[in-house]
């Protein structure tokens, strides 16, 4: 039996006072994908900033068996001040680990390795380019480098398919999937639909959490667990992805 | 030409143009930052706030700046920590602040006997009565804050850019956050010598607003806003001399018209671009 990567232990955490999710519990294990779904205002960015160590927890705990594993974290795109004067370089050279933050200038190796991975993904020559100037699929490609280059043990994504190209969510699923072979990852959506195919087992947040050890939901186990009704009621297209996708 | 320059031998000026490029050079810095943060208003209310300090200093016989630096720093701690609170409206909590600042400024100088004569320098500057120490203290500040922005240039940009994520990557974002805050505050209040309560803010905005019609680089934006600061409030010191305007005004009018202009040329050259391409 592998140890958990990480232990949700029956919290309740929120902002300010205000409790957004109660009696959450949840165990994830190594190299799990788990798709953290849900309506919005439901608790998903809540549970993840939590988890993130962003939020004080009200009641329960977060244990991590094997320390704290190293985290990457793409935030929600409306998080994000486009405006903001700053590089498609910087912005990944700051997802770098902080030892040597003080220094002015980063070290050749690691200038090193953000140009191998802008090269790997195509960023290469979008380097100086500030990222107001870049379309949802390149910021997007921006920010999960940022989340990457430090080589996480856990991989955190919001909502990673807002504003981008069918094309580039294709990318993101097969980018993923390989990703996934050496690190656990959690994506949250608010659309079944899209990441049902990805993901291996779900996660259904409103304001508590139930976990389906499986991608597949019928509609008689998401009543049971009493998951939100909006989300089967969204129409027939989360279910035949659902139902006509074979997962390993 | 050289009877432009004769004004140069007079010390006073030559102290004035100096105040003139420190101060430039400084604002270029903070103000970069407080540009891409947003967070214009916050100056305003550093800005305005200090004047209660000026005026609590003037009633106990004290120096006006140490003053003014002890309120702006006091305003821009209080305002950092609502903000990190999240649960009061920070635009509100600022224009409290903000007004409280003049009010108390405005009664402690009413309380205090006698005329205060500089009271209006303070309002609207006075960079042409700029002495050795002020020169020597902006000077230290600004090299202070070079030396500050170069050691410390990406966690400043880190946190001013998305301070939940510096803060996952482990980077005291609240040491940061209030040691810019204090940066903001000294910065502010010692530009008020040179354009004044009233005028401060454009120093720390349009010459950083004229530089981003070049670059959306922050490293870049500080040395030409820097320059566009320098060339804006030495041509309004000159004017001001010249045309017996006052210098604060002068400088901020300047400063203006130099963005326009730029603006207009950027943009025409543009379109010629295009045209072309």
């Amino acid at each position: 039996m592998k140890k958990p990567l990480l232990i949700l232990d029956n919290i309740r955490t929120g902002y300010n006072s205000d409790p957004v999710l109660r009696d959450v519990s949840l165990e994830v294990y190594p190299l799990d994908f788990i798709g953290v779904i849900g309506p919005n205002g439901g608790g998903k960015t809540t549970l993840i900033k939590a988890i993130l160590g962003l939020l004080p927890l009200f009641s329960g705990h977060i244990h991590f068996p094997s320390g704290r594993p190293k985290t990457g974290y793409l935030p929600q795109a409306s998080q994000i001040d486009r405006s903001f004067p700053i590089t498609v370089k910087e912005v990944i050279s700051s997802g770098l680990e902080t030892s040597d933050k003080f220094l002015p200038f980063l070290s050749s190796a690691k200038k090193e390795k953000v140009r191998k991975m802008m090269d790997e993904t195509g960023l290469g020559s979008l380097s100086s380019r500030p990222i107001g100037e870049l379309s949802g699929g390149q910021l997007q490609k921006t920010f999960l480098c940022r989340a990457l280059i430090d080589e996480p043990a856990l991989l955190i994504l919001d909502e990673p398919n807002t504003h981008v190209d069918k094309h580039f969510e294709q990318e993101l699923h097969e980018w993923l999937k390989e990703l996934n072979k050496n690190m656990t990852i959690l994506l949250v959506s608010h659309d079944i639909g899209t990441i049902s195919p990805m993901v291996k087992t779900i996660a259904c947040v409103n304001r508590t959490l139930h976990y389906h050890p499986s991608n597949q939901l019928s509609e008689e186990v998401l009543k049971v667990y009493n998951c939100p009704v909006d989300l089967i009621a969204h129409g027939p297209v989360p279910h035949r992805v659902l139902k006509s996708h074979d997962h390993e | 030409m050289s009877e432009l320059l004769t004004i140069l031998d007079y010390q006073f000026f030559r102290h004035a143009l100096a105040a003139a490029l420190l101060t430039s050079v400084l604002a270029a810095m903070v103000g970069t930052y407080i540009v891409s943060r947003k967070i214009v208003f916050i100056g305003g209310g550093i800005t305005h706030a200090s004047f209660g300090g000026i005026g609590l200093a003037y009633y106990m016989g004290l120096n006006p700046i140490m003053g003014a630096a002890v309120f702006g720093i006091m305003t821009a701690l209080g305002i950092e920590w609502i903000s990190g609170k999240g649960n009061i409206r920070e635009d509100s909590a600022i224009a409290i602040l903000w007004s409280l600042g003049m009010a108390l400024g405005i009664i402690f100088v009413f309380m205090t006997p006698g005329y205060a004569p500089n009271l209006m320098s303070f309002l609207f500057g006075s960079i042409l009565s700029v002495g050795k120490t002020d020169l020597y203290t902006l000077a230290g500040f600004s090299l202070l804050t070079l030396f500050i922005f170069t050691v410390f240039f990406r966690p400043i940009l880190y946190t001013a850019f998305d301070p939940e994520f510096a803060k996952i990557k482990g980077i005291p974002v609240g040491t940061y956050r209030y040691m810019m805050s204090v940066i903001m505050a000294l910065a502010i209040v010692l530009s008020i010598r040179t354009v004044g309560i009233i005028l401060v803010l454009s120093i720390f905005t349009i010459p950083q607003i004229t530089a981003m019609l070049f670059t959306r680089n922050f490293a870049l934006i500080i040395p030409l806003a820097a320059l566009w600061g320098i060339t804006g409030s030495v041509a309004g010191l000159f004017a001001a001399y010249y045309l017996n305007i006052p210098s604060g005004a002068s400088i901020i009018f300047f400063l203006t018209i130099q963005l326009m202009v730029v603006k207009l040329i950027v943009t025409l050259q543009r379109q010629v671009q295009r045209r072309s391409g």
